[in-house]
């Protein structure tokens, strides 16, 4: 018996990397789920990789735009009747630059996806929870949620925005069986790092890309990035029944590195 | 097959209340498990109820006492042959009072209860794990380890000093497979509650359904946590999928803290 047997979870930027990692790992303890990307395409491949017949879904839409954000929400609800789990993970930067140089396009990109996304998603949730008393919400920030870094302003400022968000909704709905917690990432090497993680080195004034890399993995205990498995655990922790009396909390993976 | 097959654990204070649930939790996820605490028949009785005899032992150990801490762990390597998970979980305060009018007796004994427990506990175990290269360092800590109460320094000041022993360990192992982290859990009603609760409400100037009603409205679910809450996140943290968590200071307490 899973922990999350008929549980219906929905993620945002879920077919590959954590947010994949979130989705195999609710499907193994018996959720069904649905997984959201830009790219018809990796959905396709997502499901045929999960294998989960009418357990999984996949919706096409972009997490910086609201009506593909909840548009996702939406198709959830009517997909299985019901959302109980709602995973706001879809961030990055894309042309990252230290803020004497940020476009006004990459800072409102950014907010678009790290912050609204996570309101916008959660808003719609929360519409659908708090009639049932019941849900968790958990919105993957990073440890720039509560670091700086030169080059990634955008990153940190939304990042550190979400965490707020994540306080004060947990304040609002503590008493009706609804969970906000965010889960702070150490660096993981994801699809989305590959991608974009050669211009944000060169915005942060390092050599390279692998550079960059080694920067984050000295910065914590371990001396080592963190993996998508890590990441996956604590959601399922949060997910379940016993995580109940965790809310507003900013649960770290990232092996020892943030001071507080 | 439990994520702690083939794992060892000492759980301190562990007859009742929080540490009773995670060696509950432990055992059941394929670990064998040694609780102590100064109470004879109340480690008899848990060892009775947890009913796993071949999987788990019961020592009597002061966690106040070096030696006591020490030989805890000595017995545990022992009867199962190392200690792969060490739970300090061993805590409380007596003589509550505001700051002015504190005994030194009354910061002495809870520091030695909380802090000084973790610190023999933790320097005792923490050699072979380093060799083995796999280890895991739970220390439970309190909301208190974050945010300070009138009347009950005592307890504040120790669970602080709690949790900056965790990060440094943290920061010195983190590279050796141990992990060193501490919960935090909002207030619970257990049985060392119950027996200190009164005293430190006299000492905050309320009653002790005061008390708990105080710690409730200070959540944001409005009431008190449970046990099996935080034996959940002590069961992550010690497992493979934890390897990743350390230096952290977890809370599980309905939304109290506000870091």
């Amino acid at each position: 018996m899973g922990k999350l047997e008929g549980k219906v979870a929905c993620i945002t930027g879920g077919t590959r990397s954590i947010g994949r990692g979130m989705a195999d790992a609710f499907l193994r303890e018996g959720a069904r789920v649905v997984v959201n990307g830009r790219s018809e395409s990796k959905g396709k491949q997502c499901l045929a990789e999960m294998d989960a017949g009418d357990d999984a879904a996949f919706f096409a839409g972009d997490a910086s735009k609201q009506a593909d954000v909840e548009g996702f929400i939406d198709f959830t609800i009517e997909r299985y009747g019901q959302l109980d789990i709602c995973c706001l993970n879809s961030g990055g930067v894309v042309q990252t630059a230290p803020v004497a140089q940020m476009t006004d396009e990459e800072w409102n990109l950014e907010i678009d996806w790290n912050l609204n996304h996570v309101f916008w998603g959660m808003r719609r949730a929360l519409q659908h929870m708090i009639p049932r008393t019941s849900g968790r919400i958990i919105v993957t920030s990073s440890v720039e949620g509560k670091l700086g870094k030169p080059g990634i302003p955008g990153y940190a400022t939304t990042k550190h925005a979400v965490n707020g968000l994540v306080k004060a909704a947990a304040r609002e709905v503590g008493t009706l069986g609804i969970t906000v917690n965010s889960i702070l990432p150490g660096l993981i090497e994801t699809d989305i790092v590959r991608e974009t993680g050669p211009a944000s080195a060169q915005m942060m004034g390092l050599p390279s890309y692998e550079a960059m890399l080694d920067l984050f993995a000295q910065e914590s205990a371990i001396k080592r990035l963190n993996t998508v498995e890590e990441v996956a655990a604590v959601a399922v922790l949060l997910a379940s029944d016993v995580g109940r009396n965790m809310t507003g909390c900013m649960f770290p993976v990232d092996g020892g590195t943030m001071p507080y | 097959m439990g994520d702690l097959a083939g794992r060892v654990a000492v759980v301190t204070g562990g007859s009742r209340g929080i540490g009773r649930a995670i060696a509950e939790a432990y055992v059941d996820a394929g670990a064998c498990v040694t609780i102590t605490g100064t109470t004879q028949d109340k480690g008899d009785q848990a060892i009775g109820e947890i009913a796993k005899p071949d999987d788990t032992m019961f020592v009597r150990a002061d966690a106040k006492v070096r030696a006591d801490c020490e030989r805890a762990i000595d017995e545990t390597v022992d009867r199962f042959g190392k200690v792969d998970i060490l739970v300090n979980n061993a805590g409380g305060a007596s003589n509550h009072a505001p700051v002015a009018d504190l005994t030194d007796e009354a910061l002495d004994n809870a520091l030695r209860w909380n802090l000084w427990s973790t610190f023999w506990s933790s320097r005792h175990v923490v050699k072979p794990m380093i060799e083995r290269g796999w280890g895991r360092i739970i220390n439970v800590s309190s909301l208190e380890g974050k945010v300070g109460k009138p009347g009950i320094a005592i307890y504040v000041t120790a669970k602080h000093a709690v949790n900056g022993l965790t990060k440094s360990m943290a920061q010195e192992l983190g590279t050796t497979g141990v992990t060193v982290n501490s919960l935090c859990p909002g207030a619970i009603e257990t049985d060392i509650m119950q027996a200190e609760g009164p005293g430190a409400a006299e000492a905050m100037g309320i009653t002790y359904q005061q008390l708990l009603d105080h710690f409730a409205q200070e959540s944001a679910i409005k009431r008190l946590n449970s046990v099996e809450e935080v034996a959940a996140v002590a069961l992550l943290l010690a497992s493979d999928a934890g390897s990743g968590i350390t230096g952290s200071l977890i809370s599980i307490d309905g939304g109290s803290s506000p870091y």
